[in-house]
């Protein structure tokens, strides 16, 4: 049977304990003098007691609550601060009553679904792109891979024959020189000069492919500094000469022996020396030196170049980059030197730095740990 | 027996012993680690109680334990993510968590096997791949994501393309892939259709292409309606996906 009263009672008691709405009693002042549950979980501890004004939101200080409440029966959208420090948007009516009004407050069913399923889309599109992400990365991995075993297989076979076309070349100019005229002879220094250049570049793929494969193994035995630089400078001398500049060695060592491999170690000194050399005038000098610091070995290379541009800098031991500098006798490159270099010397525990302003010349540093560690992970050349 | 020993977690006791009998089933037998120390039960509970309550720390801190301890890439999938999300469903389902529980927690779940796919896609590969996609209006894609993985976890490559994902997307990416197959998953039984003629026009436009087609629409029937279709499977659990995948991994 239809008895009014229980429902009311049981209406009430539903709204003040349970019903996920916002009720407040507000007195003459519209002070907030009375809370349901709910309001009590929701509202700050400052609310109770002081103008409901005081909570609402109000960037454009429009808000007349008095006028709201007199209205009655229209629903408002009205920004309550909360307990937890977000502003919440609830949908307020207000009831007048003698010695006050009544505020019923809820949330925007729909809005909040509509929240809901836009943050849940949001998620699951995050969440599907990372996973693209990282299913592209694996893909790039083996691409990479596959570009490294083809590059290590063209380098090893091409390596062959450009030795047999060295070698005869040298043969042809040992042997039937004296029956050759000088262009002739031009023919064949030109030949043996192109395929050594070929042959420097076979070798500096065949090392990328090499330590990009993480197939690097350091032989490292233990050599004095001088020793070390004694390997570097015939190499480098000798280009020194031909371009005429000079080239100067600062040993200031202790003569501990460093635990490294010696020809890895004296390619990346004669890379650095090479290229400060190649970018140097005719009359400018290269110093080439080795000095002991608390941290450990430090070689430094520095010329009187051109100097690197700082953005270049940054991007220098990356394969295949070239600065915007010129080699000065117009050598050619393909980039892969400093990436080798800086792959060789993390392989050692090290660091591969330059220092270098526009016009004011270059130094590159590398620095070894003195106390053998353990062989580094090979960095990726990418 | 199980190693883990007892559940310290209180989720049996909140949400009631009974039920995830899927997830029961599937639970696999921890006597083949015999020197392993790792708590799986326990992890698990963990994992499960900080799903439930929405712990998303807790929840990464056991999925890492997991995921570090020897137990491998398959058993994370089955016995912590399927499980736990088997586990989830009927808590729902029996009216004991609400749906924005599991919400939370598929999406937590989701989150979390981020954690894994640096591992899945560094598995070695077999050379075939899938494209898995959840159809036009189906909103749930944990189920379909899960399919894409095993194919990873089996060594294929694993297309996920997403929930509510448009026909013609799915055409064109088979068109650019050219997988192996192609799965079709539907978690809503409203979705049948959709997925019905979503497979009768793959169907006309890639005649060899064989497609799979599952999820958990087809727990209250339908397996009919698609199996007729030439070329079509209809798979309603991972395990038969698992069984499906082994048996075409030697097909050209």
């Amino acid at each position: 049977m239809f008895d009014a009263p229980f429902i009311a009672e049981a209406m009430q008691a539903y709204v003040l304990e349970t019903a996920p709405v916002l009720a407040l009693y507000l007195d003459a002042n519209h002070c907030v003098a009375g809370a349901n549950a709910q309001a009590r979980l929701v509202l700050r501890g400052d609310a109770f007691g002081h103008p409901l004004a005081e909570q609402i939101v109000d960037f454009t200080r429009t808000l007349d609550l008095p006028s709201l409440i007199r209205q009655g029966g229209a629903v408002h959208r009205l920004t309550l601060s909360t307990v937890s420090g977000m502003p919440e948007t609830l949908c307020f009516r207000f009831f007048p009553l003698p010695d006050g009004a009544l505020a019923l407050g809820s949330l925007d069913f729909q809005e909040q679904q509509k929240l809901r399923d836009g943050a849940l889309e949001l998620n699951r599109e995050l969440n599907n792109l990372t996973r693209q992400l990282h299913q592209a990365n694996a893909e790039l991995r083996e691409l990479n891979e596959l570009k490294n075993r083809f590059i290590g297989m063209a380098a090893h076979d091409l390596r062959k024959p450009v030795g047999v076309i060295m070698t005869y070349s040298e043969f042809l100019l040992d042997e039937a020189g004296d029956r050759l005229d000088d262009e002739q002879r031009g023919f064949l220094r030109t030949s043996l000069a192109a395929a050594a250049g070929m042959k420097r570049l076979i070798d500096n793929f065949l090392d990328v492919s090499v330590i990009e494969s993480g197939h690097l193994r350091l032989e490292r035995s233990r050599t004095a500094v001088a020793e070390i630089l004694a390997g570097v400078l015939p190499l480098v001398r000798l280009v020194a000469a031909r371009k005429k500049v000079e080239l100067f060695t600062e040993a200031g060592d202790d003569g501990h022996p460093l635990a490294v491999d010696v020809a890895k170690l004296q390619q990346v000194l004669v890379n650095l020396a090479g290229n400060a050399i190649e970018h140097s005038q005719a009359g400018q000098r290269v110093w080439l030196a080795a000095r002991r610091e608390e941290t450990g070995l430090v070689f430094s290379v520095r010329d009187e170049g051109p100097g690197i541009a700082p953005e270049d800098q940054k991007r220098l031991f990356a394969p295949f980059v070239r600065a915007g500098t010129r080699k000065t006798a117009g050598e050619r490159s393909v980039g892969l030197g400093l990436a080798i270099a800086r792959l060789v010397v993390e392989a050692h525990g090290g660091h591969i730095w330059v220092e270098s302003k526009p016009d004011h010349g270059s130094t590159f540093f590398v620095t070894l740990p003195t106390e053998e560690g353990g062989e580094r992970p090979c960095a990726t050349i990418s | 027996m199980l190693i883990g020993g007892a559940r310290n977690g209180n989720s049996k006791e909140q949400y009631g012993a009974s039920g995830a009998e899927r997830g029961r089933n599937n639970r696999m037998n921890f006597d083949i680690f015999p020197n392993q120390p790792f708590a799986f039960e326990e992890t698990y509970r963990r994992y499960l109680d900080g799903l439930l309550a929405n712990d998303r720390h807790q929840c990464r801190v056991s999925f890492e334990q997991w995921l570090e301890s020897n137990a491998g890439l398959r058993t994370l999938y089955e016995e912590l993510v399927q499980r736990s999300l088997y586990e989830v469903g009927d808590l729902w389902e029996r009216g004991r968590i609400s749906v924005a529980t599991e919400h939370l927690a598929t999406a937590i779940t989701e989150s979390l096997l981020n954690l894994a796919y640096p591992r899945l896609f560094a598995q070695p590969r077999l050379g075939k791949s899938a494209i898995v996609a959840c159809v036009a209006n189906e909103y749930h894609q944990i189920g379909g994501k899960m399919v894409a993985d095993i194919f990873e976890l089996n060594g294929w490559r694993g297309y996920f393309l997403g929930a509510n994902t448009p026909l013609r997307d799915v055409m064109e990416l088979i068109a650019e892939k050219h997988p192996d197959v192609v799965a079709l998953s539907a978690t809503v039984p409203f979705s049948l259709d959709t997925l019905i003629s979503a497979v009768t026009e793959i169907r006309a436009a890639f005649p060899e292409t064989p497609i799979l087609v599952g999820g958990q629409a087809f727990r209250w029937g339908g397996r009919e309606r698609v199996e007729g279709l030439p070329g079509v499977r209809c798979l309603i659990s991972l395990n038969e996906l698992e069984a499906w995948i082994k048996e075409h991994e030697n097909h050209v």
